[in-house]
């Protein structure tokens, strides 16, 4: 699910639009904290996609939890 | 006369988000009867390393139909609420945009629709921001929120671009609604697929819990998705999953 990128930080290896992996990995997460509202883009609340902590690269996300 | 306010790079990790300051100045900018203000749209802008945002890189744009003696008011308002709301850490920007004495549109759109494909930087806003006797102004960090800012001005005002802060409320029987109840319901251009047609007022639509809506030749659209469940219904709010082209 996770890549490191360049910089060491854990980076999605899905990309833009793998909602049901993006879904999955935030349902095991403790760290997921929802994002507000008007930038959520996955349909399910508890999403990658949709967390406070996730920063959008060009090619996908990198993940700032710090755990 | 019709303003168009952008703000932009107000938050970090913690606080509250962009879209809710931009509600609140919107909703203070009336409670002083300075004029009237319109819904919150979000522009998406260009995500790249040489970029600077926190998660995500977004304007939140809204009009305003103010007095022009009030302009001032609004803008000074405006700037004082940026510099003291703004997170730590942010680099917020002001744009304040007379639309009706814009002398030319066409280059702030231009100016806009540049953001989302390249990296741009403060200078650029401030030339374009004189040339175009718009209102630009930096409020805390490196003010480098006037970049999106600027461009959030010109994304709303092409008329095709971004997603309308909050969802609609539109109440439904059984989770179904027709078209026409939908537009007596919310300020809408109309129910629209996402293929560009427009739903006659009897359609019948399947009706999501929070239907985001969409700008779109100028107006707010809900946009609507075909389905086939077998009981005559033909569509359903499309999925926000599916809107983040806009």
């Amino acid at each position: 699910m996770w890549l490191k990128d360049s910089q060491g930080k854990k980076a999605f290896r899905h990309g833009h639009v793998a909602f049901n992996q993006a879904s999955q990995a935030a349902q095991v997460c403790g760290s997921f904290r929802p994002d507000v509202e008007e930038e959520w883009v996955a349909d399910e609340e508890r999403s990658c996609y949709n967390c406070r902590l996730r920063r959008w690269t060009a090619e996908s996300f990198v993940c700032l939890s710090p755990a | 006369m019709n303003v168009l306010i952008c703000i932009d790079d107000t938050d970090n990790l913690e606080s509250r988000g962009t879209g809710e300051l931009a509600t609140i100045m919107a909703k203070e900018i009336e409670r002083r009867s300075w004029g009237r203000c319109d819904f919150v749209t979000r522009h998406q802008l260009l995500i790249h390393p040489d970029v600077p945002y926190t998660s995500h890189n977004s304007s939140m744009c809204f009009a305003a139909d103010l007095d022009l003696a009030n302009l001032d008011a609004v803008i000074a308002y405006a700037s004082d609420f940026l510099r003291d709301e703004s997170a730590v850490g942010s680099d917020p920007g002001l744009c304040v945009s007379v639309i009706d004495q814009l002398a030319d549109p066409e280059a702030i759109i231009a100016y806009g629709r540049l953001a989302k494909k390249e990296v741009l930087n403060k200078k650029m806003a401030y030339d374009l921001a004189a040339q175009l006797d718009v209102h630009l102004s930096e409020h805390g960090g490196t003010g480098q929120g006037v970049v999106g800012a600027l461009a959030g001005i010109g994304l709303r005002l092409s008329g095709n671009d971004g997603r309308m802060k909050g969802w609609l409320r539109i109440e439904t029987k059984n989770g179904l609604a027709s078209v026409g109840d939908i537009t007596a319901q919310a300020p809408l251009g109309g129910v629209r697929t996402m293929t560009g047609e427009l739903l006659a007022a009897t359609e019948i639509v399947e009706v999501d819990n929070k239907p985001k809506a969409v700008l779109l030749d100028g107006q707010i659209y809900l946009m609507v998705s075909p389905i086939d469940n077998g009981d005559g219904v033909h569509w359903r709010t499309t999925p926000r999953s599916q809107l983040k082209k806009f």
